[in-house]
């Protein structure tokens, strides 16, 4: 949907894009200072339609023909018509990354956008589930994202445009892989496979070729390797069974050993070229998109912490655009729910206060005559706030109080920049930040003694506390506080976010972090859906099971783990899928239309195994009376598709035992519930 | 390729095309509900894909304050984070999945037509529900202590401060002059415009001590000497305590009575269900009308809707099913106005402002636009009628309805209005084309 742009609408993007090059530059230098490391990110000023478009078509300005992204343009246009809602941002994941403001944001937005997209810019580029990708490919150094959807829209066209090939099949076809568009292994490094020819090699010819190669005499070839010996060979792997192991990445097997369903013939055939390609392209892209899905509420929690640290504590936003960044930045907190924004920047302020914590008080616990056991006791915790606040030199920074920085640690002062500073080269009243070090941001910023977050350091029980000091060796080693509190190293909460910035994503990070307090303190609950009364009850409100129900939703994309169990069933060259049961079991009708759409992929018959709950109606009736939950009974499934219908049978319990997980119990029902 | 083709495509999707697709698609219904917000539907088409049950996988929530107790029901599940990407659950074709909606108040929705369309309907009040008490912006002079306009009579007692007042001191250094006369004074004082009366000025004179008679040799020497106060700075110096309240500047105020009218309006929805009509076309008059509806509901303070579905016999439904009806039978256009005007009794045109909207492919049975239909659309009193023709699949060659109509009344006629949607994109054309018949016939 190009418009041709006029002057006008040029120059006005022109003017904003001149106002906004010093916030741009000194954005990307606050972040260094603080420790960032983003990829270069290239600003464009769009408008509104545009921006639409570019959320339709998820973040990039060119992807394959689908009907999906006019679904989505649909709903964007209709959210912004009559919702009101307003987009800010949109930046992508690639080298360099590609950031969109809106023309029609206010300069504070245009600033808060600019921050926070610096941050993601930086979770992309050191966040190893993100390197999944891009380690796997050739080009190592460059994401080129864009470039590579692109290449895949261009494909894509040129299928659709073929007269040869019909462009419904096309888009069919791309529908039919976009169905299986989880089913990857996103825990492993994404390899291209680019082998298009036929799956299986003829053994024959090849064994006979390399046979010649060793160049052995026809007697000894006739002595060891002769005709009967081949058969043997050939026989023995097609009844092996393949793939060795579980193969999680549903999309690669199908590509590898998949045929098409030719309906004349009734039979299954080769794939054509282009439909092995597109499924190349579409594993691809679900590849490079699995790391965000993955990443969720790390990322949008990392971006909002540093915009909040830049913007809030930097001042970036400068005191006039202040309140409209507040009021924006309320807007993107406040909406309700499991709002990732908000979950996951409260979840980051954790870490960093907990990390701060604990450096305290490892601290403290080693003055003399501190222990455990009375620390609560002997330490005035206000008094220790105290003393950690910041020297009034960090905090207050204008021209003029230059020279109270000579008497601050040195470690914390950007000696260049403070010369250049006195030497007016730097505006020093606008950028405080520019003559500080990390570690000199990493004191003035520091988390215990911010307003929000005083009656943290106190709040630590008892167990915590024991936890920290019994393991403690060296507990002598300062005469007072006050020399604990000197030496508490202030990057450590910093530090620890980088780290884990780098090596964890949501399922790992809620799994650490997520916190009997911060459950409590938000009044999260689970619920769970009886069968005696036909609706959804709440179960819960433990932490552990709240902790449960929530990484659920997060492992695996929230969805049930598929994976190729023998592309040789029935020794039939049939495929079989099993389903790692965790205990909740698979939404029967969405599968069996799945099962529909792998056939397509796979030429012949499709078959799933999987495990159920069934509960008989008369246990419902007699459980309803008595206000309790019928009991429900596992039973083992096969559902197979063989290109006509759906059938579904029981299987005995020792084909599936082996899929069961006896290990995970996401049930969050308490024994009496409905009473 | 490009995403105008995708937003093409999509539309055709489980329509026109892609019937395998027609199972996963999700329609929600234009309806308004509750609070009056308007919900905008969205097509949603999710792709089956392996996923958990949703009862059996239950979830997370979040209470607003405190956590509720286990046991308690809770709604729908809400919304969560794994499903980032608006996927839709709920097994394929089965009813009552969630459906997506934006909201949006009628009276917003009305003032972004106004805007977008350039449109300006004023809506007429029509019965008159009360006379209220206006602000209180008559005066009278008499009057309850309570209503007095103190603001004014200050004002005006400033305002007669200003005109009698005058620099008194300047005056009596004037007396003090050299062999000055009260006569020479007052006339000095009038060329200045002062108001001073020559009484004033012979007391002043005669109050000048003796020893201060001769002080300056002229007019000339005080008027160099003696710096002149104007009055505002003396008002201000003295404060306003001097400023004379007087009996005439009372007034007293009043409340203005003021006629309230309601602002009715009832709008006949008038759709032909018969066989012709086909799903394409129903959705086109849902189109077109919903806006309109919405239009309305926002522009009055009052709105009732009347639904008549008909085919050859007309008969009044409720909303939820007028959209979705189909019927087999024939067509008769002024079965549906002949009901109209019967339900339109209980809305006196005095009272009510009435529009009467209806839509179908301009089938009709022969003779009865001419000798039924245009008879009774003259008959029923409204601020506007309108026809909507849907006609997606082209013109059929009976189909006259909208012409005869076009032809009997004329192009520019201010109430009524013909419109035509071929396609979803001529919804736009077709609401202003009526609107803006009606918001050119002011009264």
């Amino acid at each position: 949907m190009s418009k041709t742009n006029s002057n006008a609408d040029r120059f006005r993007k022109q003017a904003i894009a001149g106002e906004l090059e010093e916030p741009v530059t000194e954005a990307r230098n606050l972040a260094r200072k603080l420790g960032l490391d983003p990829y270069p990110v290239k600003y464009w000023i769009i408008d509104y339609d545009e921006m639409n478009e570019l959320i339709a078509y998820g973040g990039f300005q060119s992807r394959y023909p689908h009907w999906r992204w006019g679904m989505q343009y649909d709903r964007q246009q209709k959210q912004g018509q009559y919702g009101g809602g307003k987009a800010f941002e949109i930046v992508n994941n690639d080298n360099p990354a590609h950031a969109f403001l809106q023309e029609s944001n206010t300069i504070a937005d245009q600033k808060a956008v600019i921050t926070h997209v610096e941050a993601h810019s930086d979770f992309f580029a050191n966040n190893e589930w993100f390197g999944l990708f891009t380690s796997g490919r050739s080009d190592d150094d460059q994401v080129n994202a864009a470039a590579m959807l692109e290449r895949h829209a261009r494909a894509i066209d040129d299928y659709m445009s073929d007269s040869e090939i019909d462009r419904a099949e096309v888009e069919k076809w791309i529908d039919h892989c976009l169905s299986l568009e989880d089913n990857i292994d996103q825990h492993r490094v994404f390899e291209r496979r680019l082998d298009v020819d036929g799956p299986i090699d003829d053994l024959d010819d090849d064994i006979a070729e390399k046979l010649d190669e060793l160049g052995l005499s026809d007697e000894v070839k006739g002595e060891v390797f002769d005709e009967e010996w081949l058969e043997k060979l050939e026989e023995a792997d097609e009844s092996v069974t393949f793939p060795e192991e579980p193969q999680k990445d549903v999309l690669a097997f199908v590509r590898e050993h998949g045929k098409q369903y030719d309906d004349e013939a009734g039979r299954a055939v080769e794939m054509e070229e282009w439909q092995r390609d597109v499924l190349d392209m579409m594993r691809a892209e679900a590849y490079y998109f699995a790391a965000q899905k993955m990443t969720k509420v790390m990322n949008e929690g990392w971006a909002a912490y540093w915009e909040s640290t830049m913007m809030t504590d930097e001042v970036f936003a400068g005191d006039d655009e202040f309140v409209n960044y507040a009021d924006h930045m309320a807007k993107v907190l406040a909406s309700g729910g499991l709002n990732p924004y908000s979950l996951g920047m409260e979840l980051w302020e954790y870490v960093e206060n907990r990390t701060n914590r604990r450096q305290v008080l490892e601290n403290l616990l080693r003055v003399e005559g501190i222990s455990w056991r009375n620390l609560m006791d002997v330490v005035d915790f206000d008094d220790v706030l105290d003393e950690l606040e910041a020297p009034e030199a960090l905090e207050t920074i204008t021209a003029d109080t230059l020279d109270a920085l000579e008497e601050v640690p040195a470690e914390w002062v950007d000696r260049d920049a403070l010369e250049a500073a006195r030497e007016g080269e730097i505006d020093v009243d606008a950028y405080p930040w520019k003559v500080l070090t990390y570690e000199g941001l990493a004191r003035r910023h520091y988390s215990l003694v911010k307003r929000q977050h005083r009656g943290f350091l106190s709040r630590v029980s008892q167990n915590d506390l024991e936890q920290i000091g019994r393991y403690l060796f060296d507990d002598a080693r300062y005469e007072s506080v006050a020399a604990a509190l000197a030496d508490v190293e202030f990057t450590a909460g910093w530090d620890r976010m980088f780290d884990i910035r780098e090596s964890h994503n949501d399922v790992t990070f809620l799994d650490e972090f997520l916190t009997q307090e911060f459950i409590t303190e938000n009044n999260y609950f689970t619920y769970e859906h009886s069968k005696a009364t036909g609706q959804f009850h709440v179960a819960s409100d433990a932490a552990e099971d709240v902790k449960k129900k929530l990484l659920l939703q997060f492992t695996n994309f929230g969805k049930p783990t598929i994976a190729v169990y023998d592309g040789n069933y029935n020794n039939a060259n049939e495929l079989l899928l099993g389903h790692q049961y965790n205990g909740v079991m698979l939404d029967l009708g969405q599968a069996r239309e799945t099962l529909k759409r792998i056939f397509e992929l796979w030429g012949r018959p499709v078959n799933l195994l999987t495990i159920v709950k069934e509960v008989n109606e008369h246990d419902i009736e007699v459980a309803k009376r008595r206000n309790r939950e019928p009991e429900a009974e596992e039973q083992g499934k096969l559902l197979r598709y063989d290109g006509g219908e759906v059938t579904v049978e029981d299987v005995p319990w020792d084909e599936v035992d082996h899929l069961a997980a006896d290990d995970v119990d996401y049930d969050t029902k308490p024994d009496e519930w409905l009473a | 390729m490009g995403l105008r083709d995708d937003l093409e495509r999509f539309r055709e999707v489980g329509e026109e095309r892609r019937e395998d697709l027609a199972d996963f698609i999700q329609y929600g219904d234009l309806r308004g509900e509750g609070n009056g917000d308007i919900q905008i539907p969205v097509k949603i088409v999710s792709l089956p894909e392996f996923a958990y049950d949703q009862r059996d996988q239950g979830g997370v929530g979040q209470g607003e304050d405190g956590t509720p107790q286990p046991g308690q029901p809770v709604g729908e599940p809400q919304p969560q984070p794994g499903d980032g990407d608006g996927d839709e659950d709920g097994e394929p074709g089965e009813e009552g999945g969630e459906h997506e909606y934006y909201e949006m108040d009628p009276e917003e929705f009305a003032e972004e037509l106004d805007e977008e369309l350039g449109l300006d309907l004023d809506p007429k009040g029509k019965k008159v529900v009360e006379e209220k008490e206006g602000p209180f912006t008559d005066m009278t002079r008499t009057g309850p202590d309570s209503t007095l306009d103190f603001e004014r009579m200050f004002k005006e007692g400033l305002k007669r401060k200003l005109a009698m007042d005058f620099d008194e001191e300047f005056l009596r250094e004037l007396c003090k002059v050299e062999g000055i006369e009260p006569r020479e004074v007052f006339e000095w004082a009038r060329g200045e415009n002062l108001p001073v009366s020559m009484a004033w000025v012979e007391e002043a004179h005669s109050e000048v001590p003796d020893d201060e008679r001769g002080t300056w040799d002229s007019i000339e020497a005080v008027e160099e000497n003696v710096e002149r106060e104007p009055v505002q700075q003396k008002i201000r110096r003295e404060g306003i305590k001097q400023v004379p309240f007087r009996r005439e500047d009372e007034r007293y105020r009043h409340p203005e009575i003021i006629e309230e009218k309601e602002k009715n309006v009832v709008v006949v929805n008038i759709r032909d269900v018969s066989g012709s009509m086909r799903e394409k076309k129903r959705e086109l008059v849902e189109r077109t009308f919903t806006p309109l509806d919405w239009y309305l509901q926002g522009k009055y303070d009052n709105a009732e809707f009347v639904y008549i579905a008909h085919d050859a016999d007309a008969w009044e439904v409720e909303r939820d099913d007028f959209f979705g009806i189909r019927s087999g039978g024939g067509t008769k256009i002024s079965s549906a106005y002949e009901l109209a005007n019967e339900l339109l009794e209980e809305y006196p045109w005095s009272d009510w402002n009435r529009y009467v909207f209806a839509a179908g492919d301009s089938e009709n049975s022969s003779n009865d636009t001419e000798e039924r239909v245009i008879p009774m659309m003259e008959e029923i009193d409204a601020n506007l009628h309108a026809y909507v023709e849907t006609q997606p699949s082209g013109n059929a060659i009976n189909a006259t309805h909208a012409e005869e109509l076009e032809r009997h009344f004329g192009t520019d006629a201010d109430d009524v209005a013909v419109a035509y949607v071929n396609g979803k994109a001529d919804v736009t054309d077709a609401i202003y084309e009526i609107l803006s018949t009606e918001s050119e016939d002011d009264e």
